[in-house]
This record gives C-alpha cells, structure tokens and sequence, in this order.
C-alpha cells in the first residue's frame, strides 16, 4: 500500500474504528500481562461503565465538561486561532461562578444561578480572549500567551480557595457549599447527573448551527480557512483573533461554572483539573464538529468510568488504568492530529 | 505509453481516455493541451504519483510498471514539477541528494562527497548555481535549475518538464531553453509540457497535443504552425484580435496621487510617486516586469497596504487611510493575482466562495439564509458558465472555472471601478478570451477598468492608456494607438526608455530631497 492510500485510510471514519480497534487489542494485552483476573479486569474495564445505573450517569455526567470544553476548542481551532488555556479559563470560570453563588446566598435559584453562570462565561472570555487581543495587536504567538496566563490563573485560584476563601468548617482544601438553590437538578439518581447535560446538548447543536449558518460564524470560519482570502474579501479579520477566543474561554467558564454548580457544589483545589486538556482531545477526535464534539466526549467519560469500574471490582491498579486509557487516547488522538494536520498543510500549500 | 486510460472517480473526470504517447530517444517532445486537457496527469502515470485504470508503458523496448517515483527514478525518468520540491532551508548540495545520500560512517551523511558530486553535476552541465547556498537565497530560475540538477544526479535518461516557463522571466526562460539544447546534446530526452506555443515552435522536435483527455494530433514540428496547433488545442479557430471600440472617458474614477510605498531599511521605495487616472469607459493597462512594484499597487489599490505617503481617490472620496471592507463599500471590485491562495478559499464550498464579499445580503437576524445564497450562486454559474455545481470545494473547480468563479463573484458587485491583476495568467486560450470579453463588456458599459498585467499581449490589445512601471516608478504614459508596439513597451519595462527622468521629474526630486 502506498502512503497516500494509508493517509486516507487513516483520516476516515473506518480508520477511526479501527484506531479504537486496536487501541482495545493492546489494553487487553496489557491487561493479561498485568493483571492476575485478566477475564474480570477486561469486563469491568468495557463494560463496567453500563453494569450499574450509578456507574452510567456519572459516565454522562463526566461527559458534560468535556462537551463544553471541546466546543470551545472546537470552535477555535476552525478558525485557526489556538487556545491552550482552558484549564485556567475553567478554573477561573469555577471560581467565578462559587464567588458569586456564595456572595447572593439569599437571591433566587434563576437570577443568581444565570448570574453565576453568566459570570463564569465572562471570566473565562475575558481570559482567553486576553490572548486574542494581544496577538491583534502585537501579534503574540497564541499558544504560549494562552498557556501562559492559564498557568498563572491556576495559582491565583489555588491561593483563593486555600487562603481567602478556604471553609475552615471543612478539612478539604475547598470553599463554602453553595446554597442549595444553585445547585443543579439531578435527573438520574442516586447517580451525580443532572439537568445540565441537557444544555450541553442543545449548546452543541446550536454552536454547529452558529458556525455553519450565521453570519459570524462564517466569517469566522472563513478566516480559519484562509486569512488572506478572507482579508481580501473585506472580512474584519483582526476582530477574529480575539472572537472566537472569546466564544471558546467563554465556553471554558461555562464548564467551571457546570462543574460546581451541577456536581461539587462548591470549588475545590484543582475542581476541574484536565477539562481543559482532555477538551482538546475530546475536540481533535471530534475533527473540531461542533456536533461530533458530543460522542468524542462520551467516549473520553466512557473510558474514564470503565477504568474506575475496573479498578473498583478487579485488581487492576490505578496506574495500569491509566496506562490503558493513555494508549486509547494516544492512537485516537494522533490519528485525528494526522487528519488535522494533512488538512492545514494543504490549506498552506 | 499505449491505451492509457485514468478515471478520476471522484470527481467524474475522465482524464485520460486511451492515450498513446510515443518519445523517441533523443527528441524534445511537446505535450501540449489547454488545462485540464489531461497533460499532467498522463506525466503523472508516467512518474508513478498515480495509476493507470488500463494501459501500458514501455520503457526502451520493456513493459514496466511504474508504481511510484522510485521506480521511475530507478528507470531514469526524471520529473521537474512546476511547483518545485524544494526544502528552502537546505543547501543545494542538501537538496539534490535528499532520498539518495551519500553515506560516510553509519547514519551520518557524507556532506563533503555530496557537494563535490552536485559541484560536479553542476558543472558539467553548465549551471550557474553554488551548490553550498541555501535555497531560500535562491531565484526562482535557480531553483528550477536545482530541480534538473536533482534529476541528472540520480542519472535521469528521460525529463519531464510540466510547465517550466510559467514562473521564469525572459532571460531565465531564455537560459533554461539552452540548458534544454544542452542536455539533449548528451543524448537525454525530454517530454515538455506547456500550453504556450510559442516555446512549442521554438524548443520541441514533435508535438502531441491534447484535448479533453485524448491525443487529437501528434506532428512533427517544423510541419505545423501556431495557427494550426492553436485549432487543433481548442477545436476550433479562435480570434486572437479583441473587438475594442473606440473609448468614451466620463470622469475619474480612481485617482492615485503621489501614491509612494517604503520599507524601513531599503533605499529605494517599492512605490515612487505614483500618480495616474483611471476615467470611467477607460481601461487603463499597467505593464512592467515582475518585482518592478506591479504587486504593490495592487496590493495598495485594494487597501491590503497602506501607502506611506501620497493619496488615493476612489469615486471622488479620499480612500487612503481605508481598508478592503470599508473600500468594497465605497465601490471596489478586485481580481487578485494570487487567485488560489487571495482570491479564492478552495477547501470550502463555491457557494462559499460566490458570497464572501457580500454575505451582508443574504442575512436575516444574524443568520445566512441558504436559499437566497443557492440561487444567487447558481445564477453566477450559470451566467459565467462555470463548470461547477455550488456545494463542491473550490479547490475542486479547474484553474479557468476559478478565475471565472472569482470573475463572477466580483462583477456581481456592479461597481463602477475594477482592478484586475494577471486576469489570465495560467488560463489557457478560451478562458482568457472569456476574461477579456468581461473585461471589455464594463468598459463599454462605463465602468473604469485597470488592467495590472505582465503579458503585452493583453496589455495592447485591451488598454485604452499604456503605463509601464520600471523599479516602483511609472517610467511610460503612452496611448494606446496603431504604432505602440511590443518592442517599445518592453524597452520601457527593461528601463532603456524612461520618460520620468524629464527635467522637470528631477526638479521635483531635487527639491524633495533638500
């Protein structure tokens, strides 16, 4: 076979199954070398996740962050500008949306939860799009200034909730509980899902839609595709550096806020550490399709929750579990990062 | 090559239909065609970058079956495309012997013995180029050199040139030529593939031309004529001549006042005082040699870059200061040179590619609506008779049917003003005859025209008023009369006449500069 032939068969949706194919042939062989109930291991590890309605909902439940995480790359990645911030952007969005939350605790479930959420958006916008403004105006590289501030986010909420904000009622390094009105209804119980995955699903539609159809989502797209095209064209194209960093830190906020008002409750350390760079994962995998973005995250939750299971119920360690779910992850990735990066060359060619 | 046939399926083209194609050894044979007559992709069965659905190829008496370039390579087929495979950071040395190093101890490269072997190809052949620069300080004429230099090193016996002039200048294509007589002197064979008969005439032993993806004629050169292949291209006889009225100028549409454009570092300005008019019912022709500040006017026309000084009228308002958006509002319609990369975005759809100027039509609260975006774009294809269906990728389209698409998109503008950079460059005969006809239908209907173009053809046979730049400075205002011929325009472009060195042109300079 020829190299051609193989790029194709890779970058095509058979080749994504059998990716995932024989990602799953070397954690069973993983598994047989590793473990002494080899046959018990495999089966909590694949099938455990849907064994027990507890085990099912907070596999859906652990796919919602995901969702909005790799929405918000997703969106950015489509019009070539890079967010490498999102675990800062969460973080601060889970802070945001604790502070106030803690700071209303007589308001209404609806004004202070949209308050909360709304909050959240627009610290993790104000974040990332930070990043876009600055490569606007002085053309910084987006990739490290993203980073960058992410990374010093990250310690500035570390010192809230460890300092200022810590609950000395409370052993854990975390805040205050928020009140029980802003927390989010549990749908499928005793499980932690709740009402938000609803949102997540309906926030997937709509940003496809967004994309595809409106008016900004096509110049943004355009610029994406071919900045001086797009420039000739007479498109802002310095107003889409900062844009759709905007739309994908305001989506990072959103999963800070979902994962303290839908799952903890309140912000603990590290409340959302990894959504922001399993959202790049879950958004490669899903080829940056706002749609695709919902099975690629119930995927990433799935292997997550299966690794749990198998922990849990046979003697895999928490050190091959992860080691499974890294091998997953790494060939479905890179056979995504392949599709990814034979596009943008040809663009650039 | 006997019987080839190669089906694209994808995209429904047949590329091929059963061609045979016969080089002798020793023989510069032309394959001639306009684009997307199949040229290319019968090379590239050839150099085994794709596969023949039927057909053989015989090499010097046996069947072989080349299945990708190395066996071509191994047989001694060579390949420069038109777009070189270069690795700019690379020393030529480098670059030539990339694939089939030299090998000192182990994994490491023998640097020394590979510059020594290039050096020693170079040489022989009478190249012009030092085997230790890097590419990126390369002319692109070098570069092509580097390409034959590659071929030859791996023993090349056969060379295929696809399109090797399109990117060289006069005297590059002129010591390209001999390097081609050169080498057929040491017995290789080349296959050139072109759709410029001229080189046709000049350079080949025997043409096979084709069409719509069969051989309709191979001949031997000196028994045929231009007139003849160009029939025997297209089908049919085409009219060279335009049919240019006499011009009626209204008032000016665009105006360049002084217009200059400076780097930070370079002595002389890429643009130096520009001033001209351009009147509605005038086509304007700008003619000069690459890299003498043709692109930058294109470039600051269309508002992509801001001139340094000087000013610019467009329907009467100052545009200076103003970018592409606000200018397209102002009335601005621009065909770009760079059509694949500037004026067109083909991995998205043509529909896409139809509304990117003006997409502000077709919103309702903030959304595109696809039935008015479908219909306006199947109108434009209709009316331009783009080969093309509008959901498919742009990059699908051949290079005529984007340009017409472009065309489309921005005569669909109705301004009274446009810009046209290189309208034809790569186009084969109809589709600039068909980019002409448009050109000339808005000067009749009033609208102002420039025409930026390095071809003086064109340049004569549609411009009412001839300027020509030479080093960023327009050094020719010249009417558009009987006696205006190629030979004065290109002793303007070559900088042997210049009119702006008149007395008062150096006073103004003078004065400037104290």
């Amino acid at each position: 076979m020829d190299r051609k032939r193989i790029a194709g068969l890779l970058s095509s949706t058979t080749g994504l199954a059998l990716t995932v194919g024989i990602a799953f042939v070397i954690v069973i062989i993983l598994i047989f070398v590793l473990s002494k109930e080899p046959g018990r291991a495999i089966y909590y590890f694949f099938v455990g996740p849907f064994t027990k309605s507890y085990y099912f909902g907070n596999m859906l439940n652990q796919s919602i962050g995901l969702i909005f995480t790799g929405l918000g790359i997703a969106v950015a990645f489509r019009s070539s500008t890079f967010n490498l911030g999102g675990e800062g952007q969460a973080y601060a969005g889970a802070m945001a949306a604790t502070v106030i939350c803690l700071s209303l605790p007589s308001l209404t479930g609806i004004v202070g939860g949209t308050a909360a959420i709304l909050g959240a958006i627009a610290t993790g916008a104000f974040l990332a799009g930070l990043s876009g403004f600055f490569r606007m105006r002085w053309g910084t590289d987006q990739l490290i200034s993203s980073f960058l501030i992410s990374a010093a986010v990250i310690l500035i909420v570390n010192y809230l909730v460890t300092g200022p904000l810590d609950d000395p009622t409370n052993s854990m390094l975390t805040t205050a509980r928020i009140g029980q009105q802003y927390q989010f209804l549990r749908i499928f119980k005793p499980s932690k899902l709740d009402i938000s995955i609803v949102f997540a699903v309906a926030a997937a539609i709509a940003t496809y839609f967004f994309m595809q159809r409106s008016h900004w989502g096509y110049e943004m797209r355009m610029c994406g595709i071919n900045r001086e095209f797009s420039r000739y064209a007479g498109i802002n194209v310095a107003k889409y550096l900062m844009v759709p960093m905007a739309i994908s830190g305001g989506f990072h906020g959103l999963a800070g806020a979902v994962a303290v008002m839908g799952t903890h409750y309140r912000c603990l350390k590290g409340v959302t550490a990894g959504l922001g760079w399993n959202g790049i994962a879950v958004a490669l995998i899903a080829k940056n399709n706002p749609v695709a973005v919902i099975p690629a995250a119930l995927f990433f939750a799935y292997l997550d929750a299966g690794a749990r299971a198998a922990m849990l119920h046979a003697d895999v360690t928490f050190e091959l579990a992860k080691i499974a779910q890294a091998v997953i992850f790494f060939l479905v990735t890179a056979q995504a990062l392949y599709g990814f990066f034979t596009t943008r060359k040809r663009v650039a060619a | 090559m006997e019987g080839i046939t190669k089906f694209f399926a994808a995209s429904g083209v047949l590329a091929n239909d059963a061609v045979d194609l016969v080089v002798e050894e020793g023989e510069i044979h032309a394959v001639i065609g306009e684009n997307g007559a199949g040229k290319s992709t019968l090379m590239k069965l050839l150099y085994g970058l794709e596969h023949a659905d039927a057909g053989e190829i015989t090499f010097r008496g046996e069947k072989v079956a080349i299945k990708d370039p190395f066996v071509a390579n191994r047989l001694g087929i060579g390949m420069v495309h038109q777009h070189f495979k270069l690795v700019s950071d690379f020393t030529v040395a480098e670059n030539v012997v990339l694939g089939s190093e030299p090998r000192a101890r182990g994994p490491f490269i023998d640097r020394r013995s590979a510059v020594r072997d290039v050096s020693k190809v170079i040489e022989e052949h009478g190249f012009s180029v030092d085997a230790k620069r890097k590419v990126q300080d390369l002319t692109v004429g070098q570069m092509q050199q580097v390409e034959i230099v590659k071929m030859l090193y791996r023993n090349a016996e056969l060379l295929i040139l696809d399109e090797p002039t399109s990117v060289l200048t006069e005297q590059e294509i002129e010591s390209l030529f001999n390097t081609l007589k050169n080498l057929l002197g040491r017995g290789k064979t080349i296959i050139l593939i072109t759709h410029k008969l001229e080189e046709v005439m000049q350079m080949s032993d025997r043409v096979t031309v084709m069409r719509d993806g069969k051989v309709v004629a191979v001949r031997d050169t000196k028994d045929v004529d231009k007139r003849e292949l160009s029939r025997l291209m297209v089908g049919r006889d085409i009219l060279l001549e335009v049919d240019r009225k006499p011009p009626t100028y209204g008032d000016p549409v665009l105006e360049l006042k002084d217009v200059t454009i400076r780097c930070r570092g370079q002595g002389r300005p890429l643009l130096d005082r520009i001033s001209f008019q351009v009147r509605s019912g005038e086509l304007v022709g700008i003619a000069g040699v690459g890299g003498n500040g043709l692109a930058e006017i294109e470039d600051v026309i269309g508002g992509l870059r801001r001139a340094t000084s000087g000013r610019i009228f467009l329907h009467g308002e100052d545009v200076t200061a103003l970018g592409p958006e606000p200018l397209r509002e102002v009335g601005l319609a621009y065909v770009p040179a760079d059509r694949l990369r500037r004026g067109a975005s083909l991995p998205t759809t043509v529909r896409e590619n139809c509304i990117v100027t003006k997409h502000h039509d077709f919103l309702r609260t903030g959304i595109l609506q696809k039935r008015g975006i479908r219909a306006f774009t199947e109108r434009l294809i209709e009316h331009f008779s783009i080969d093309a269906v509008e959901g498919m990728p742009a990059g699908n389209l051949s290079g005529g049917n984007i340009q017409k698409m472009i065309l489309a998109r921005e005569l669909a503008a109705e301004t009274d003003f446009i810009l046209f950079s290189e309208p034809t460059w790569g186009l084969d005969i109809a589709s600039s005859q068909f980019v002409y006809e448009k050109m000339l239908e808005l000067r009749q209907r009033g609208a102002g025209v420039l025409l930026i173009s390095s071809n003086l053809d064109e340049i004569l046979g549609l411009a009412d008023t001839v300027l020509i730049m030479y080093r960023g400075r327009i050094v020719g205002r010249l009417e558009n009369t009987e006696s205006l011929s190629k030979e004065i325009i290109g002793e303007y472009m070559l900088g042997l006449r210049d009119d702006s060195q008149s007395p008062s042109a150096v006073a103004s300079a003078e004065g400037s500069r104290g």
